[in-house]
């Protein structure tokens, strides 16, 4: 076995704990609020997207054309695809930490 | 490098086939009704999830109803025929398709926060025109049933080539596994479900596609001169043909799909609101690396010197094909074809659960009112069966659907720009939006069926939008959004009985 399949099987493993234990925190949290039964407030989202999603647009480009310049880049597929895991487990858990930071009597 | 050392995994049987599939639907199941027992109490939940979908399971779920049959075995498919320029236009539009709903989304999210569909908004913003909102509502049943239909087709495609099943079976078995668990939670069982679908489609999909060069003699590195040597053009990603083939094309049929259709609108008003614009951003980006992972299976199939004629006939075989032949040990081989059908499931599922929200508030609240909570319920599950049973019937009776593939294809792309500029402009109007879609179906399809699908759409794009910009500015209204808060939730009766069916106003 090569060391990139190696890793690749490592991070993968790495990524599968992160997106799991991100998932089990939100059935929880989703459980909870159920219970709550807290309406939705009046809420305002400032985020700003556009150059972030360009970006992504552009990354995904460069990723693909690379492909074609070195074999070595080949594998950022497999090792991107295991970050999209990573990335939805952090997800859990960013959405988690929102809701904890809101100040409590907000919550009441 | 020489074909003819490919040959089928041992201990691929039909039977272990029907166990994969069936095995993988019953821990859905099981998943679903745990869900359903904790969370869905009436057709609110059902079909908007209480409007409390967190960041993690919007993010994941919006990857899962994304990550298409097309998505998996399509970009491996594309590689092979295109090369990288066949990956490239395949995928760059589709996570710019996903996140080019962010604008969109956080206008109607904020204006209309007791929505459920985008027929209703439709509805409302056309002063309850029968004529537009009808034409919305079936372009929504039209591409949900071909999102139905395109999964379950890929379901097959991989069972059929993997196990060597009869692909009608696997359909019907497919089929029969998704709305079996889908019948149970409706879109709270979807986002679960879908959520934990997209980590059965990344990291195995990772693993395989991994081990798949680590079976090549020479790795990557004879891969890449295998296919170079084939024709330097498959590493390039600047082929015009592959534009002009079909990415352009593409681009715009991407678009038409997320912003024209139900399954994001539905996930729109069940996100949490202050969560919407990241969650569509999110997932938008981490959607790229699943098919830039499974397109270089592609680039397996030319070093291999593979014709269409070896894997079936069919271009999406060919990952399934390679993933099968090229010597895994029998585990990898069931993980790839788990992570496919994790895939088509999680986007028939999400299909689905759109579906329901249609039939309860487009067709059973609008049409009867004073429907009881209790029969709502009841319709609202059994349309999800209905719609798979539709789509599956489609699918066995053989016949060519291309002229559904057309007819949905002609509706969401003329539907596209009107609907942007119904949600941006405010003084688009019920003229200049019924005559856009009318106008660029009468004269656009004729010239997509002579001239091509690049003119053609283009074309359509081009009436749709230009007759709404012409109505808008001769017709001097303007659409006072504010009233679209005015729409309010289902409200849900206890169980004496009451109807439960308000109007939505």
């Amino acid at each position: 076995m090569s060391a990139i399949f190696i890793a690749i099987v490592a991070f993968g493993l790495f990524g599968a704990a992160v997106f799991l234990s991100g998932f089990v925190v939100a059935v929880r949290e989703t459980i909870r609020e159920r219970r709550d039964g807290e309406p939705e407030r009046e809420w305002v989202d400032k985020g700003r997207y556009g150059w972030s999603a360009l970006f992504a647009v552009f990354a995904s480009a460069v990723v693909i054309a690379l492909a074609g310049v070195s074999p070595l880049w080949i594998y950022a597929g497999p090792l991107l695809a295991i970050v999209t895991a990573t990335g939805v487990g952090v997800a859990f858990f960013v959405g988690s930490d929102k809701r904890a930071a809101t100040p409590a009597l907000d919550r009441s | 490098m020489d074909k003819s050392i490919l040959s089928l995994t041992a201990g691929l049987s039909p039977a272990l086939g029907f166990a994969t599939m069936i095995g993988l639907g019953l821990f859905l199941l099981i998943l679903s009704f745990a869900i359903k027992t904790v969370l869905v109490r009436n057709t609110h939940d059902f079909i908007i999830a209480d409007r409390k979908v967190g960041f993690g399971f919007g993010v994941g779920s919006v990857i899962a109803v994304w990550t298409w049959a097309m998505a998996v075995m399509m970009s491996s498919a594309m590689t092979f025929r295109w090369g990288l320029s066949g990956l490239f236009w395949f995928v760059v539009p589709n996570g710019f398709a996903v996140m080019a709903m962010i604008p969109f989304a956080r206008i109607l999210r904020r204006n209309m926060p007791q929505g459920y569909t985008i027929s209703e908004f439709v509805r409302h913003r056309f002063r309850r025109s029968r004529v537009a909102s009808g034409i919305v509502t079936v372009t929504m049943i039209f591409g949900i049933l071909l999102e139905i239909l395109i999964n379950l087709k890929g379901t097959s495609v991989v069972i059929s080539t993997v196990f060597s099943i009869d692909w009608k079976v696997a359909a019907v078995v497919g089929i029969v596994c998704v709305l079996t668990y889908s019948y149970f939670g409706g879109l709270w069982t979807s986002v679960m479900t879908g959520t934990l679908n997209t980590l059965m489609v990344t990291v195995p999909a990772a693993i395989v596609v991994a081990a798949v060069y680590e079976h090549v003699s020479g790795g990557a590195a004879a891969v890449f001169a295998a296919a170079d040597a084939a024709d330097p053009r498959n590493l390039s990603v600047l082929r015009p043909d592959a534009a002009a083939g079909f990415g352009i094309t593409l681009a715009f049929g991407l678009l038409a799909a997320t912003v024209a259709d139900q399954t994001f609108w539905q996930k729109v008003w069940a996100i949490k609101g202050p969560e919407v614009a990241r969650t569509f951003f999110w997932a938008g980006a981490l959607f790229y690396p699943i098919p830039i992972c499974l397109g270089m299976l592609g680039l397996v199939g030319i070093a291999f010197g593979l014709s269409t004629a070896d894997i079936g006939g069919d271009l999406a075989a060919v990952g399934p094909y390679i993933v099968s032949h090229i010597g895994l040990p029998l585990f990898l081989v069931i993980l790839y074809v788990l992570a496919i059908l994790a895939a088509c499931y999680s986007t028939i599922d999400g299909a689905s659960a759109a579906l329901s929200s249609i039939v309860a508030v487009d067709v059973v609240k609008r049409y009867w009112p004073e429907t009881r909570e209790g029969a709502l319920f009841l319709v609202t599950k059994l349309s999800i069966l209905v719609g798979g049973a539709a789509a599956t019937a489609i699918v066995l009776s053989g016949i060519d659907f291309t002229t559904l593939v057309l007819t949905t294809y002609a509706l969401k792309t003329s539907i596209l720009l009107p609907l942007v500029l119904a949600i941006l402009w405010p003084r688009t109007n019920t003229i200049g939006f019924v005559g856009g879609v009318v106008l660029a179906i009468l004269i656009g399809m004729p010239i997509y069926e002579t001239q091509g699908e690049l003119i053609g759409t283009l074309s359509i794009v081009a009436i749709s939008g230009l007759t709404v910009l012409a109505a808008g500015f001769f017709g001097g209204e303007r659409f006072d959004v504010s009233t679209l808060r005015r729409t309010a939730d289902v409200v849900i009766a206890d169980s004496a009985g009451v109807p439960i069916a308000e109007p939505a106003e």
